[in-house]
C-alpha cells in the first residue's frame, strides 16, 4: 500500500501553472455562413470554456499560446492558437465522413483505422434486445466467431461463451474485463449500465491480456456521463414480459404408452383405452413473469462526470420454486481535479437472491402417462421408478443469496503534453449463501406402503462461500504525432492480482420444525446418535481450487502508424502466476501485426464506390492458466482408514495422493489472423472478413495415468500434454441506407469453425484418448482422439434391424441382440462384435454459426429482428439413453419394428439394455435458424413529448426465441456445457423459455 | 531538468514495486500437506504404514470387484440372475474375456496403489527419528505387503513394471516374473526378520502383518516355484512356532467367531459398515433377494459339490442352499434368480446357492460387509507343508499334516473322511491338491492351484481354458495403450 501512496505524489507534481489571460471573442458560422448557436469553445486540456448564444457568438478569455477546441455534432472540430489576434470567426464545415470510430481494446482505446487486430464492438442497443440477465446474451448471432450457449433455462443461470472455436479441454471461456477490471463471469452486470462491448479475437488484440487472452477477451465499458453535457439526463426504462415453454417434447400418450409395455410385456394392461393419460409436461411447465426495471441519470459539472444507476431484474421459472432476483447498483464518476489529473471510481453493487427447483425435467420426461399424479384423497400418487415430479418440487426448498461487489479506483495523470500515468485498484468481492431444507416425507404405494420416493429424517444444508479478487494496475502511455505522420502509441505497466476464497458446507438431519423460522443448524442435527443423525464427516470446508491465485504481469505494447496508411503494432505481455513452480512461473506472450489502410492510398482516393479499404494481418501467442491452484502439487490423502485390532476397529490412515505434477507450465495458443475491412457507396455497405488459424500447444489436460503410477484407479493427473487447432472464416456484411424519413439496415454474419484435436498424450507416456461426457449411469459418450474434434460422440453405428434368425446368423453380433434389435456395424472386421467397435459418430461443434438481422425506422416506427443458427453440429440425446426401468418414451418409439419388414431404424420395444446402447441411434442434428429476437416500437414525435418535459418516449413490443426450425426433438438445440468433454449431450436440463415483453423507455 | 527528474522517480518506482514478487507468487496447498512434509515424525510412520493395509479392502483390488477367481475355476460359476453384469463378468466363467475386460484395469490400478503405499514407507521411513524397532516394524508391514500385492501381479499377469520408489518414471517396462518374484522374496525375508510374532502384538494390533504370516506367505511363494525345499522350510517354521492351531469348528475357521483366532494367520480387518471400514468382498458374493446380503456372485457349481467325499461336513460349511436356516435366519434366495438353470437337454446344470464361507450373521447387506476374509490361514499351511513335505520325498511327514486338516474336518466322526495312508508321490499328489479343494473351496485358491500344478489344462479344458494363454491374465488394455510401446501383452492375447 505504500506504492499507492507513492504513485499518488507523483501526480501532484504536475499541477496547473496560472499566467495572465486575455479576452477572445468570435463568430461562428456554417457552410451557408448562418450563425451557429450551441458550438462548444473549450481551451484544450482545461475545463475552461463556454457555448455560442443563438447569433453564434462567444466570448472566453485564454492564453495566446492556449489552444482553443471548436466543436458540435454533426460538424468537423477545429482547433486554433490565437496567438495575437483577440476576434477568432469561424466557419464550421459539415461532417460528410462516418466518425472514425473508437475502439477499446486493453490498457488504451485505439481508432477503428489504427487498428491492426480482430475486434468486434457492440453497443447498448443490441444488447437490450433480448430479455435476458446476463449481457453475454446480447453477444449471440451479433459478432462473428462468438456462440453463446445457454445451459440451463433456469432463473439466474449462464450462458457458456466460445470466442473462435473450442481451444482447451479446460476452462474455454473468454476473460471479460469491466473497466478494467479482469473476471471470469459478468452475472452481476446489468446490460442497460453498459456502454459497449469488444470481442478481442486475435493475437494482436488479446496478447496484452498474456496469459488469460488464449479463449478470446471480452471488454465491456460500463456508461459515464460525457464532459460538457452538463444537463441531467434521466433515463427509465420499464419492461415487463412473459415466458413459456417454447416447445414440448413429443412423448407418447397413457394409452400409446400401453399398448407398447404390453408388447414388451404381455398382458401389462388389460384395457388400453382405460389407462389414464397424464401430461406431465403441462403438469409442470407453467407461464411465469419476467420485470425488468432500471432508473439513471447521466452528466457532468464542471469537475465531475457522473452515471448513477439502479436496477432490477426479477425472474420466476416456468418450474414453480425457481426464481431469481437482482438488484444492481451502478456508480460511475470521474473527478478531474486538475486539467492534467483525474480520479474515478467505477463501482457495482449487485446483490441477488435465487431459488432453484429440483431437476424435474428429468423426471417429467420419464414419468409414465399412464399413472395418475394424485390419489383421491389429494396426496401424492406414486411414480414407479422415477418419483412424483409433483411432490419432488413440493419438497424442495433450494435457496442461495448473496452480494457481489466489483469495481475499481483510478487516479490518471498527463503530463509532458504526451504522457498519461494511470493507476487503478479494482475488486471482485462475493458472499454467497445456501440453504436448503427437505422436510420428512413419504409418497405412499397404492396399497398403502412407503414408495422409495421418502426422505425418513428432514435434512438441512447451510452453505457460504466468499472470494475477494484484487487487482492493482499501473500503465504509462505515451501518445504523440510527428511531423504530422507519424503516430505513435505507447503503454507499458505492470499489474498484481490476488485471488482468494473459501467455502464451508454443514449438512444436518431431523430439524426441529420444517418451518422456514427452523432452518439454522444445532448441534443435534450434526450430531444425535439417538435420533441416528450423524452427518459430522460430511461438513467441508477449504479454498475454491480455482479462486485460489496470485498473479503478476509485466505489459507493454507499441501502435505506429504511419500517414494513417501503414499501421504496426507489437505487444508483449509477459505473466506470473502462483499455480506453476518457479521454474515455469513466468512466461512470455508476444505478438506482431501489420495493417494497411488501401483506401487511404491516392490511388485509391479515385475510386469512389469504395469508401474504405483496409488489410490486416496479425500474429501472436497468447495463454491459458485455468487450472485449480493445486495441480502441481503432489498432496497426502489423509481421508482413508485401515481396520486394524480385535475387535474390529477404524484406525487413521494417510499417504501419498495421486502424483502432482511440477513441471506444469502455461499452455499456449499461437493464432494468425488475415482480416480485410472495406467499405462501399460512402460506407453504406459494410464489410469485414477475417481468417485465423489457432494452434493451442501444451494444454494443460487431466490424463489417465499408467497404473504402476499407483494412483490408483481412474485417477487423473494433469500434463501439458495436447494440441488442438482451431480454423475458419469469419465475415461480417452491414447495409444500411437512410432514405428521407426511412432509414433500414441489413446485416449478415457467419464464421466457419474446423476444430481437430493434434495431438493428446504426447511423449508423457500417459494416455492418448480423452474419454468424458459420462451419462447419468456412468457410460461415456464422448473420445477425443486425434483427427477428431474434441468432445467428439462415439459409440456403435448401427446400420439398421436384425429383421429374422437369418440376418442375426449372417453377422457378428452381441449375444444380446436378437430379432427386432439395432444391428451394429463391426468397424473393426475382426468377425467380433465388441467394445473396440465404437468409433466416431458425430461432433459437437457446429461447422458454421451465422445470424442476419434487419431493421427499419420509419417517422417515430422502428422494427428490427435477429436471426441466428449453426449447423453441422450433432446432438447426443442423453436423457433417452439411460433407461434403468420402464420409463416414458418420444414418440418415434411408436413407429417400431414388430416383425420381419415392419422398420428398419425403430427397434422393437424395450424398456432398456441393448437397444439402449450409446449409438449413432441417439445422435441427432443438432442445426437450427432461430428467431431470437424481435421488436416492434413507437417513439412519440419530440414536439408531444417535449409538452410532457420528455425528451423521448418511446413505448416497444419484443419477443425472444419465438421459434425454431430444427430436427432436435428436445427442447432446445442449443445444448451449453462448460466442460468440453461434456458438450452437445441433452442430458435434460432446464428448458430454454420464449419470453414475450412489453417495455417504456422514456428520457428527460 | 525537473522532466528527467519525474521520469527516473517513475523508474524506480516500477523497480521497487517488482521486487518480492516470488513471495507474492508462492501460494501453498491449504488445509492438506504436501507430500515433502510427509512422513517425518514417528506418528507419520504409523499413518504411512496403516495406508498400505487400507488397500486390502479395496473393493478393485480384493477380488471382490472381479475377478473373483474362483469363477474361473471348476468350483464356481458367475452367480447372481443370468443376466446381472453377464457382459463384465460372465466371460471369466467361459474364458472369453478380452484384453479389455471389465475388472482388469481396477486390479491392476488398485495393486499398484498398494505397492505406491508400501513404497512411501520403505522409501520415508527409514529416514524418521523414531524407536528403531518400531521402524523396523513398520517398515518390515509395508514390505508384507508389498510382497502380497506383488505377488498378486505375477500370479496374474506375468513379468510387471517393477517399482520400488515412490514416484517412478511414466514409463517403465515388463521385468520378467523371476525378478518380481526375486523382490518378494527378499521383502519377505526382510519382513520374517523383522517382524514380531502374532502373539507378541497387542489386541489393538491385530490383523497386522506378524512374522508367521511373511513365512507363509514366503511358503506359497516357493510353492508358485516349484522351489519345495524352501517351501518345506518356511511351512514348517510356521508350524513349529506354536503360534497357530485349527478351530475346533470348521466353519469359525473362516466365520465370525474365528475372526483374528487361532487360525487365523493374515486376514483383512472389516466391520458392518457399507462404506469406509467395511469390505465388499462379502457384499458381491452375499446372498440374493431373502436375506437380502448381497448380489450373489461366485456362486457354487454342481461339479464341486459333487466332488466332496460322502459325509464330508465341510459341504454343507461351503454352500448355502435354499431353504437352509443359518444363524436363524431362513434363506429363501432370489426371485428373479431361476433356483435351477438347465441345459439345452434339460440337465440341471446349476442351482442357486451362495458361498457360505464369506456368510456373517446377519440379515441385511451392512453387517455383511464386516466379514473378515482370511488370506493366510493355518489349514492352508499344513497342506503348504504336505504338498512340500511330498514333493521332498517325506511322505509321512507330509501325511501328518494332511491327517490333521482332515481330522479337524471330521468333527469327531470317525466313520467320515478316514485318515490318508498313501504314500507314492504321485497319487498323494492328486490327494493333496483334492483335500486343497475341500478345505479351501470358494476361498480364491482353486485357480492358481490347478495353474501352478500344471492341472489346469486338463480340469479347465473343458470349460474353455486354452493352454499357453489362460495361465495368464491380459495386460489390460488401457495399460497398453497409455503405455505408448513400452509394455508388451501376454502371449497369444
Amino acid at each position: 500500500m505504500k506504492k499507492i501512496i507513492f504513485f499518488l505524489l507523483l501526480f501532484l507534481i504536475w499541477l496547473d501553472p496560472l499566467l495572465a489571460q486575455v479576452n477572445l471573442k468570435g463568430t461562428i458560422v456554417d457552410d451557408q455562413n448562418l450563425p451557429l448557436p450551441g458550438v462548444s469553445v473549450r481551451v484544450k486540456n482545461t475545463f475552461r470554456g463556454t457555448m455560442t448564444d443563438t447569433d453564434g457568438t462567444y466570448t472566453l478569455s485564454a492564453l495566446p499560446t492556449d489552444t482553443l477546441v471548436f466543436s458540435m455534432v454533426g460538424m468537423i472540430t477545429q482547433e486554433i492558437v490565437p496567438g495575437n489576434r483577440t476576434v477568432i470567426n469561424i466557419q464550421m464545415e459539415t461532417e460528410t465522413t462516418i466518425m472514425d470510430e473508437v475502439v477499446v481494446i486493453g490498457y488504451g482505446t485505439v481508432r477503428k483505422s489504427d487498428l491492426t487486430g480482430s475486434v468486434s464492438s457492440v453497443k447498448t442497443e443490441d444488447l437490450l434486445k433480448v430479455t435476458s440477465l446476463n449481457p453475454e446474451q446480447g453477444l449471440q448471432g451479433k459478432v462473428t466467431g462468438v456462440q453463446v450457449i445457454s445451459t440451463s433455462g433456469a432463473p439466474g443461470a449462464g450462458a457458456a461463451v466460445r470466442v473462435r472455436g473450442v481451444g482447451t479441454f479446460n476452462n474455454s471461456s473468454p476473460i471479460f474485463v469491466v473497466d478494467g477490471v479482469i473476471l471470469d463471469d459478468i452475472s452481476f452486470l446489468n446490460s442497460s449500465d453498459i456502454a459497449s462491448m469488444e470481442v478481442l479475437k486475435d493475437a494482436s488484440a488479446t496478447a496484452i491480456y498474456g496469459s488469460r487472452g488464449a479463449n478470446g477477451v471480452i471488454i465491456i465499458t460500463t456508461k459515464t456521463g460525457t464532459m460538457g453535457q452538463e444537463k441531467a439526463s434521466f433515463n427509465v426504462n420499464s419492461e415487463f414480459g412473459i415466458q413459456h415453454l417454447a416447445k414440448k417434447i413429443d412423448l407418447l400418450s397413457g394409452r400409446e404408452f400401453a399398448i407398447i409395455s404390453n408388447e414388451i410385456v404381455a398382458g401389462s394392461y388389460n384395457n388400453v383405452d382405460l389407462v389414464p393419460n397424464t401430461d406431465w409436461q403441462d403438469l409442470v411447465f407453467t407461464t411465469a413473469q419476467i420485470h425488468n426495471h432500471q432508473i439513471s441519470v447521466t452528466g457532468a459539472t464542471k469537475l465531475t462526470q457522473y452515471y448513477v444507476g439502479i436496477g432490477a431484474f426479477i425472474q420466476d421459472g416456468i418450474i414453480d420454486k425457481s426464481n431469481y432476483s437482482r438488484i444492481t447498483l451502478k456508480l460511475n464518476n470521474t473527478y478531474n481535479l486538475t486539467p492534467f489529473l483525474k480520479l474515478g471510481n467505477n463501482l457495482t453493487i449487485a446483490p441477488y437472491t435465487q431459488q432453484n427447483a429440483p431437476n424435474v425435467t428429468y423426471s417429467v420426461y420419464r414419468a409414465q402417462p399412464v399413472l395418475e399424479p394424485y390419489y383421491d384423497d389429494g396426496s401424492f400418487a406414486v411414480v414407479y421408478n422415477v418419483g412424483n415430479p409433483l411432490a419432488q418440487l413440493a419438497y424442495s426448498n433450494d435457496f442461495r443469496k448473496g452480494i457481489r461487489g466489483v469495481g475499481n479506483i483510478f487516479a490518471e495523470a498527463s503530463f509532458l503534453d504526451s504522457f498519461t500515468l494511470r493507476t487503478s485498484f479494482g475488486i471482485d468481492a462475493s458472499y454467497n449463501k445456501s440453504t436448503s431444507f427437505s422436510p420428512a416425507y413419504t409418497v405412499y404405494n397404492p396399497d398403502g406402503t412407503a414408495s422409495q420416493q421418502q426422505n425418513i429424517l428432514s435434512d438441512l444444508y447451510k452453505g457460504t462461500s466468499d472470494n475477494l479478487n484484487w487487482l492493482w494496475e499501473n500503465t504509462l502511455s505515451y501518445r504523440k504525432t510527428f511531423m504530422d505522420i507519424h503516430s505513435l502509441d505507447l503503454v507499458a505497466g505492470y499489474t498484481m492480482q490476488e485471488s482468494t476464497s473459501e467455502y464451508l458446507g454443514i449438512p444436518g438431519e431431523n430439524i426441529l420444525r420444517d418451518g422456514q423460522d427452523f432452518w439454522y443448524i444445532s448441534p443435534s442435527y450434526i450430531y444425535d446418535p439417538a435420533n441416528n443423525v450423524n452427518t459430522i464427516q460430511s461438513i467441508s470446508n477449504g479454498v475454491d481450487a480455482g479462486l485460489y491465485y496470485s498473479m503478476i504481469s509485466y505489459i507493454f505494447r507499441a501502435n505506429y502508424s504511419l500517414d494513417n496508411k501503414y499501421i504496426a503494432t507489437v505487444t508483449f505481455r509477459r505473466d506470473g502466476s502462483s499455480k506453476f513452480a518457479k521454474e515455469n512461473r513466468f512466461s512470455n506472450f508476444p505478438s506482431f501485426a501489420l495493417g494497411w489502410n488501401i483506401g487511404n492510398e491516392q490511388f485509391m482516393k479515385s475510386v469512389d464506390a469504395v469508401s474504405k479499404l483496409k488489410v490486416r494481418a496479425s500474429w501472436g501467442i497468447i495463454g491459458n492458466e485455468k487450472i485449480s491452484y493445486y495441480d502441481r502439487y503432489a498432496r497426502v490423502q489423509s481421508s482413508i482408514i485401515a481396520v486394524l485390532g480385535n475387535p474390529d476397529a477404524p484406525i487413521p490412515a494417510a499417504t501419498y495422493g495421486k502424483s502432482g505434477n511440477p513441471d506444469l507450465k502455461w499452455e499456449s495458443t499461437t493464432q494468425t489472423d488475415i482480416g480485410v475491412e472495406v467499405g462501399f457507396l460512402a460506407n453504406k455497405l459494410m464489410g469485414e472478413f477475417d481468417f485465423y488459424n489457432r494452434v493451442t500447444n501444451d494444454i494443460l489436460v487431466e490424463l489417465s495415468t499408467p497404473g504402476h503410477l499407483g494412483n490408483g484407479q481412474g485417477q487423473k493427473v494433469r500434463y501439458n500434454a495436447a494440441s488442438v487447432l482451431n480454423r475458419g472464416f469469419e465475415f461480417n456484411l452491414n447495409w444500411r441506407e437512410k432514405r428521407g424519413d426511412f432509414t433500414y439496415s441489413v446485416g449478415l454474419l457467419g464464421s466457419t469453425i474446423h476444430n481437430e484435436v493434434l495431438e493428446i498424450g504426447g511423449t508423457s507416456g500417459v494416455d492418448s484418448t480423452l474419454i468424458g461426457g459420462y451419462l447419468g449411469d456412468g457410460r461415456p459418450v464422448t473420445l477425443s482422439r486425434v483427427g477428431l474434434p474434441i468432445g467428439a460422440f462415439y459409440g456403435y453405428k448401427t446400420d439398421g434391424i436384425f429383421q429374422d434368425e437369418g440376418e442375426l446368423d449372417a453377422y457378428p453380433h452381441s449375444a444380446q441382440a436378437g430379432p427386432g434389435d439395432l444391428r451394429f456395424v463391426d468397424v473393426t472386421h475382426d468377425g467380433i462384435l465388441d467394445g473396440r467397435d465404437r468409433t466416431y459418430i458425430g461432433s459437437p461443434i457446429p461447422k458454421f454459426i451465422f445470424g442476419f438481422n434487419g431493421s427499419i425506422e420509419y417517422k417515430g416506427i422502428d422494427f428490427a429482428l435477429d436471426f441466428q443458427g449453426q449447423t453441422g453440429n450433432k446432438i447426443f440425446n442423453g436423457k433417452e439413453v439411460v433407461r434403468p426401468d420402464p420409463y416414458n418414451f418420444e414418440k418415434h418409439v411408436f413407429s417400431r419394428w414388430t416383425g420381419p419388414g415392419t422398420s428398419n431404424s425403430e427397434p422393437r420395444p424395450s424398456f432398456g439394455g441393448y437397444n439402449f446402447t450409446p449409438s449413432d441411434r441417439f445422435i441427432q442434428d443438432g442445426s437450427f435458424i432461430r428467431l431470437r429476437s424481435v421488436s416492434l416500437g413507437y417513439t412519440l414525435p419530440a414536439r408531444l413529448s417535449q409538452k410532457a418535459f420528455m425528451q423521448q418516449l418511446r413505448v416497444y413490443v419484443k419477443g425472444s426465441n419465438l421459434f425454431t426450425l430444427t430436427r432436435f426433438t428436445g427442447y432446445t438445440p442449443e445444448i451449453g456445457s462448460y466442460d468440453v468433454l461434456s458438450n452437445g449431450i441433452d442430458y435434460g436440463a432446464y428448458p430454454i423459455t420464449s419470453v414475450y415483453s412489453v417495455g417504456v423507455n422514456l428520457q428527460f | 531538468m525537473k522532466t528527467k527528474i519525474s521520469i527516473s522517480i517513475i523508474l524506480m518506482a516500477f523497480l521497487l514495486i517488482t521486487a518480492g514478487c516470488e513471495d507474492f507468487l508462492q501460494k501453498d496447498p491449504q488445509g492438506e500437506l504436501t507430500q515433502e512434509a510427509f512422513p517425518v515424525t514417528a506418528s507419520d510412520a504409523l499413518l504411512a504404514t496403516n495406508a498400505v493395509y487400507s488397500t486390502i479392502r479395496n473393493w478393485a483390488y480384493h477380488s471382490g470387484g472381479y475377478p473373483i477367481m474362483d469363477i474361473m475355476s471348476d468350483d464356481a460359476h458367475k452367480g447372481s440372475n443370468p443376466n446381472d453384469q453377464l457382459p463384465t463378468i460372465g466371460p471369466y466363467d467361459k474364458f472369453t474375456h478380452t484384453t479389455t475386460q471389465d475388472g482388469l484395469d481396477r486390479w491392476w490400478s488398485s495393486l499398484y496403489e498398494g505397492i505406491k503405499r508400501a513404497n512411501v514407507v520403505i522409501e520415508m521411513v527409514p529416514s524418521i527419528n523414531m524407536s528403531t524397532d518400531l521402524r523396523n516394524r513398520c517398515i518390515a508391514e509395508a514390505s508384507f505387503l508389498r510382497g502380497l500385492y506383488y505377488f498378486d501381479l505375477v500370479r496374474a499377469f506375468g513379468g510387471v513394471p517393477k517399482v520400488t520408489i515412490t514416484t517412478p518414471p511414466t514409463k517403465v517396462p515388463r521385468s520378467t516374473a523371476g525378478e518380481i518374484y526375486d523382490l518378494i522374496i527378499s521383502d519377505l525375508e526382510y519382513a520374517i526378520t523383522n517382524l514380531p510374532e502374532k502373539s507378541a502384538y497387542g489386541p489393538d494390533d491385530a490383523g497386522r502383518a506378524t512374522k508367521g504370516a511373511a513365512k507363509s506367505l514366503l511358503a506359497k511363494v516357493y510353492l508358485f516355484r516349484k522351489d519345495f525345499i524352501n517351501a518345506e522350510k518356511y511351512a514348517l517354521e510356521v508350524i513349529i512356532s506354536d503360534e497357530y492351531d485349527l478351530e475346533p469348528v470348521f466353519a469359525d475357521a473362516n466365520g465370525k467367531l474365528g475372526e483374528h483366532g487361532v487360525e487365523s494367520v493374515f486376514e483383512v480387518g472389516a466391520m458392518e459398515v457399507d462404506g469406509a471400514g467395511g469390505n465388499q468382498y462379502a457384499n458381491t458374493q452375499g446372498v440374493r433377494g431373502s436375506p437380502n446380503r448381497g448380489w450373489g456372485f461366485n456362486r457354487p457349481s454342481l461339479d464341486l459339490r459333487y466332488s466332496f467325499e460322502t459325509g464330508d461336513p465341510r459341504l454343507d460349511a461351503t454352500i448355502i442352499d435354499l431353504g437352509e436356516t443359518l444363524d436363524g435366519i431362513l434363506i429363501l434366495g432370489d426371485g428373479t434368480t431361476p433356483d435351477e438353470t438347465l441345459d439345452g437337454d434339460q440337465n440341471v446344470i446349476e442351482v442357486e446357492c451362495y458361498n457360505q464361507k464369506i456368510w456373517y450373521p446377519g440379515n441385511n447387506t451392512t453387517t455383511q460387509w464386516g466379514h473378515n476374509r482370511r488370506l493366510i490361514r493355518y489349514a492352508d499351511v499344513l497342506l503348504m507343508a504336505a504338498e512340500a513335505l511330498n514333493e521332498n520325498d517325506d511322505p509321512d511327514g507330509a501325511l501328518l499334516y494332511l491327517n490333521e486338516v482332515r481330522r479337524r474336518a471330521r468333527q469327531g466322526n470317525n466313520s467320515i473322511l478316514p485318515d490318508i495312508t498313501e504314500t507314492s508321490k504321485g497319487p498323494l499328489r492328486d490327494i493333496i491338491i483334492e483335500e486343497r479343494r475341500h478345505e479351501l473351496a470358494l476361498e480364491g485358491h482353486r485357480f492358481w492351484d490347478l495353474v501352478r500344478t500344471d492341472r489346469a489344462a486338463t480340469v479347465l479344458g473343458p470349460l474353455g481354458f486354452v493352454t499357453g494363454k489362460h495361465e495368464l491374465f491380459p495386460i489390460p488394455q488401457n495399460e497398453i495403450d497409455i503405455s505408448q510401446g513400452s509394455l508388451e501383452q501376454n502371449p497369444n492375447w
